[in-house]
């Protein structure tokens, strides 16, 4: 498996130079009331759709930055 | 034996004879030659014994398309004797055989082949289970391939990667690929062309049919010069391509040469678009016993005349399928090798009249609609039977070379790993890609092409096409339109003949679809009958096309052959997939140089320079211990006693700084962040979302919104990353500066540490003025300005140095020389770990994991739970897990007088329940007995409780021992030591 990611800061680099970060599920809840299961939901719970998802990735080899890009998981490739 | 002379398409010096020894015997071969054409010039036809059957095989392909002909050479095991290039002094073997191969001892098993039906192994030997390892041994010496010496070294020679980066990746240095990579060069792009082949020009390089006016080598030697001479074409022979993976990386190897400063060579060539030019191999002919030696594909036996000069056999019998078989005929004619006859499947559409004439001139036997059924002859081949496709008449001949194909056939595995779809094309009678990935492109005789210049003009249409895709600049557009519109002109795909098999087909015979793994036509009935009656089943139940064969002379054919016995049109046939890597680099290639890429602290030379022995933590090189005592008791005594220093520059050191600094501090910490002061350590720690300990360190402010915090050193690494993703939703304004290879840092540790720090500065280091946990700037030496730390990891008074890392040797000298009149000496990573663990201190990773929160292990005392506005991560976790039972705690353990010692990993059990384990545990000369911290389950988890630990000595040999369960804060527990 190998493709390529657009950072915001350096371009098109391959996938080696990120780490994933899953998928963009929404701000860190608020914790004032909040259920362990809503806590989990939010930490393990995952789908797994067959298209185009928003997720995070990491420039760990380049310029260190969080970014939020949108890829489909049935071809690897990003869309935009 | 003599060889032919065969002119300028020869790639043999004859000039340079090379000695080499198969099965011990001396022979001779020439510079030039591989280890097949050497073997084949020197005489010998058996080249190994089959994998089940064990008949003796002999030179089928000339491209690593068979595995019979792997020979183990200079105690390598499997290696392609029809690829790899022949060295003198080389001691070949031939493999799965005992002594010579035309006199193997199972040569018997032939004839029980009524035992072994496709999937035997699966549904015998299994029954009783006992006796399987005997079948297994068994089956292992008689079946199999090369033979692996446990004991022996295979990283022999230097293993290289490299990795590239190009606009245009072309596959293949025949006509097309060197024409492609030609146009997109002069269009100004950066052209890698990978052939896997010693030289380039393909096909081309052997053929002597005149092309506008010169043979075609000579064609293929104009444009080989030319793509040598461009510019911006870099090209890369004995480089196979193993696979193009998503956006077009493609990967390969380079075997290296006597002149290459490797042997072989890993590359990945990351390229905006792809030609693929891979070509054509021999589509095999099935009939009965197609396997026998001397029998050989059409390019094999043109090959071994034209390129390599060896007469492949005196009187040669021909069975193709197509306009290239003919001109091989002719042509090996023309040399002088005889021709008995020539079969063609067709029955017309033969291209020119030209051909006929030549048959005519030339007085050979031409039989169009006809084909061999049937090898005669054991060991070698003695003569054929040839017989119409239609049925009916059939006429034996002597000879002792059978040539034979049913064509040629794309060589579609890289598409295939490209993920192109594929599909049967009913014209030219091979697969074609109907879809192709972004930037691939096709051109060549793969395409179905036959004519040179049609060839040529594909690849030249496939650049242009490339250069416009990059968006590069033509030279005009018209000038772009011009190859395609030549192209057009040309001579499109041939027609295929799409003969599946010979006729009279099995009859008791054993005919071969796959030679690699003795997959008969018999097997796949036996397949199908079972009702495994798609290719992919087949292949899994009987073996067609796995092992070294995946996707080379058996794929497509049992495809077609499955598709005909299942009565369905041979398009609806879908070749089995294809498994990477498409050539074969050498495991120790793929293994890599083996490069232990590492950091060395500031201090490296000085530790070493003290005995010190290193192991590798993480990124970094460290000190283990001094000396030759690796259970470190004087270097623990000494800290204990008296002073030590550690080196403990690994420790992650960061600043972070900015208006929204703390709250990105709050958000990872457990602790309420806000109580961080100047000249003040907080100890605190982090935790991940599911309350896990992930870090801990101090951390200190050092003006507003403005703080210095440490980490351990395995996180170090990873703190930007994890702060950054924490707060990836929160916009805030902070920056995070990693200082840990900037500052270097070393810990003075041990009752007289305050001694000898204050032979080294002016500054007030007393205990009133520079109290436990402080943090202060102080000046040593001749004005170095560093951070101190009174911390106290090790359970002593100790003070940690961090200064920037060119000026740490500098201290070192400085601390060493202060101490010298107490005995200072260097303590390593081993001590540290024992110092800690008798003070109860946690090491992540150690005496925590992934089942354990922070409150499990002792800790749960810092997680400030009154803040949920924060957003702590981890914080809801630990709020979960507060009550739960069932959870592991982390508890010390006092091992019983005399009891048998444990060790990190034993288990804790409860009867035979696994009820925890030891996770640190050492005999401690401090306090008289063996201690150690390990993670129980909650009942377990109370002082005094008696707990019992289990030894497995020997797989099934178990002895249990005794301990206490006790606060883990063995050493000092109030913690005065620290504070003194
Ligand atoms: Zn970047």
């Amino acid at each position: 498996m190998t493709f390529r990611l657009t950072c915001p800061v350096c371009g098109k680099r391959d996938v080696y130079e990120f780490t994933f970060g899953g998928q963009e599920r929404g701000p860190r809840p608020e914790q004032d009331g909040l259920s362990a299961e809503e806590h989990f939901r939010w930490t393990q719970f995952r789908l797994i759709p067959n298209e185009p998802q928003e997720e995070w990735w990491y420039h760990g080899q380049g310029c260190g930055v969080w970014f939020r890009t949108t890829r489909d998981p049935g071809t690897n490739r990003e869309v935009r | 034996m003599s060889r032919l002379r065969p002119g300028e398409t020869c790639r043999v010096d004859f000039s340079r004879p090379l000695e080499f020894s198969f099965l011990g015997r001396e022979m001779t071969g020439y510079a030039g030659d591989t280890v097949a054409s050497a073997l084949y010039g020197a005489g010998v036809r058996i080249f190994g014994r089959s994998l089940k059957y064990h008949r003796p095989r002999g030179l089928y392909s000339m491209e690593g398309e068979s595995a019979n002909t792997f020979m183990s050479i200079d105690g390598v095991p499997n290696e392609c004797a029809e690829t790899t290039e022949l060295r003198a002094g080389m001691a070949i073997e031939p493999q799965n055989v005992r002594g010579d191969p035309g006199r193997d001892r199972f040569g018997f098993l032939d004839a029980f082949d009524r035992l072994m039906p496709a999937g035997f192994y699966y549904h015998l030997f299994h029954r009783p289970y006992a006796l399987w390892p005997l079948f297994q041994s068994g089956l292992r010496r008689m079946a199999g391939t090369g033979v692996l010496d446990p004991g022996a070294e295979y990283r022999n020679g230097v293993r290289t990667e490299r990795y590239l980066n190009a606009d245009v990746a072309v596959i293949g240095g025949g006509p097309a690929g060197m024409a492609a990579a030609l146009a997109a060069g002069e269009s100004g792009l950066r052209v890698c062309l990978f052939e896997r082949r010693g030289r380039l020009g393909g096909q081309m390089t052997w053929r002597v049919r005149d092309f506008e006016g010169e043979p075609l080598y000579r064609r293929a030697g104009a444009l080989a010069a030319r793509v040598r001479a461009a510019e911006n074409v870099n090209v890369f022979t004995r480089s196979p391509v193993t696979g193009v993976w998503g956006e077009n990386l493609v990967t390969g190897f380079a075997v290296g040469t006597e002149d290459d400063p490797f042997r072989e060579c890993h590359w990945e060539c990351r390229a905006t678009t792809v030609v693929v030019a891979a070509g054509c191999m021999d589509r095999p002919l099935v009939f009965n016993h197609n396997d026998r030696p001397g029998v050989m594909q059409v390019g094999t036996a043109w090959r071994l005349a034209r390129t390599y000069g060896v007469r492949p056999g005196k009187s040669v019998a021909f069975s193709v399928a197509d306009d290239l078989g003919l001109e091989a005929a002719i042509d090996l004619d023309d040399m002088g090798v005889r021709i008995r006859f020539i079969a063609d499947a067709r029955e017309s559409g033969q291209q020119g009249p030209e051909v006929f004439d030549a048959l005519c001139d030339r007085a050979i036997p031409f039989f169009p609609g006809c084909a061999v059924s049937r090898a005669v002859g054991r060991k070698r081949v003695r003569g054929c039977v040839l017989r119409s496709l239609k049925g009916g008449r059939s006429r034996r001949f002597r000879c002792d070379l059978l040539v034979a194909n049913a064509g040629m056939q794309p060589r579609i595995g890289i598409l295939a790993t490209a993920k192109a779809r594929l599909a049967y094309c009913t014209h030219t009678h091979g697969y074609q890609p109907t879809e192709l990935p972004p930037g691939v492109f096709v051109a060549g005789s793969m395409t179905g092409l036959r004519d040179p210049r049609s060839i040529e003009a594909s690849g030249r249409v496939a650049g242009y096409g490339v250069a416009e895709w990059c968006g590069g600049r033509l030279k005009s557009v018209a000038g772009a339109r011009a190859p395609a519109r030549e192209a057009e002109a040309l001579p499109g795909p041939g027609a295929g003949c799409g003969i599946i098999h010979a006729p009279a087909i099995g009859r008791g015979a054993k005919a071969f679809v796959d030679l690699d793994e003795d997959g008969t036509y018999k097997n796949v009935k036996e397949s199908i009958a079972r009702g495994l009656d798609v290719p992919e089943l087949a292949k899994r139940f009987a073996g067609f096309g796995l092992g070294p064969g995946q996707y080379r002379v058996a794929g497509q054919n049992l495809a077609m052959i499955m598709a005909d016995l299942r009565g369905d049109p041979v398009e609806t046939a879908h070749p089995t997939t294809v498994r990477p890597p498409l050539g074969a680099p050498s495991l120790a290639t793929l293994a890599g140089p083996g490069h232990d890429v590492h950091k060395r602290t500031p201090l490296h030379s000085e530790l070493a320079g003290r005995g010190a022995v290193f192991r590798r933590a993480g990124a970094w090189q460290r000190a283990r211990h001094f000396g030759d005592d690796p259970s470190c008791r004087d270097e623990i005594r000494n800290v204990r006693t008296n002073v030590g220093v550690l080196d403990s520059s690994p420790l992650g050191k960061f600043r972070i700084h900015g208006p929204d600094a703390l709250n990105a501090l709050q958000r990872v910490y457990m602790s309420d962040m806000s109580k961080a002061r100047p000249g003040r350590c907080k100890y605190s720690a982090m935790c991940n979302d599911m309350g896990q300990l992930m870090d801990d360190g101090v951390v200190v402010a050092e003006g507003p919104g403005d703080y210095y915090f440490t980490t351990s050193s395995a996180r170090a690494g990873d703190t930007v990353e994890w702060f950054r993703f924490h707060t990836r939703h929160d916009d805030w304004d902070y920056n995070l500066v990693n200082l840990t290879d900037v500052l270097g840092s070393l810990n003075i540790a041990g009752p007289n540490a305050r001694r000898v720090l204050e032979r080294l500065t002016r500054d007030n280091v007393s205990n009133q003025a520079f109290p436990y946990l402080a943090c202060r700037r102080i000046t040593v030496g001749d004005g170095v300005e560093a951070r101190c730390l009174r911390l106290g990891f090790v359970g002593e008074l100790s003070f940690e140095l961090h200064a920037p890392a060119s000026y740490v040797p500098y201290l070192w000298d400085l601390v060493m020389e202060a101490g010298a009149d107490f005995g200072i000496r260097p303590f390593g990573l081993e001590a540290q770990n024992c110092l800690r663990a008798e003070k109860g201190h946690v090491i992540i990773g150690m005496e925590s994991e992934q089942r354990v929160t922070l409150t499990d292990i002792g800790m749960g005392w810092m997680w400030d739970r009154e803040d949920t506005v924060s957003k702590k991560v981890g914080a809801p976790a630990l709020r979960a897990c507060d009550r739960q039972p069932g959870r592991l705690n982390l508890v010390g353990l006092r091992v019983e007088e005399g009891a048998k010692a444990p060790r990190d990993g034993t288990l804790v059990v409860d009867g035979d329940k696994i009820v925890g384990y030891v996770c640190t545990t050492r005999s401690s000369d401090t306090l008289g007995w063996q201690y150690g911290l390990a993670l129980v389950h909650r009942e377990h988890a109370f002082p005094g409780r008696r707990i019992h630990l289990c030894h497995e000595e020997a797989p099934g040999q178990r002895v249990t021992s005794t301990a206490f369960v006790m606060s883990p804060h063995f050493y000092d527990p109030r913690g005065e030591r620290l504070r003194s």
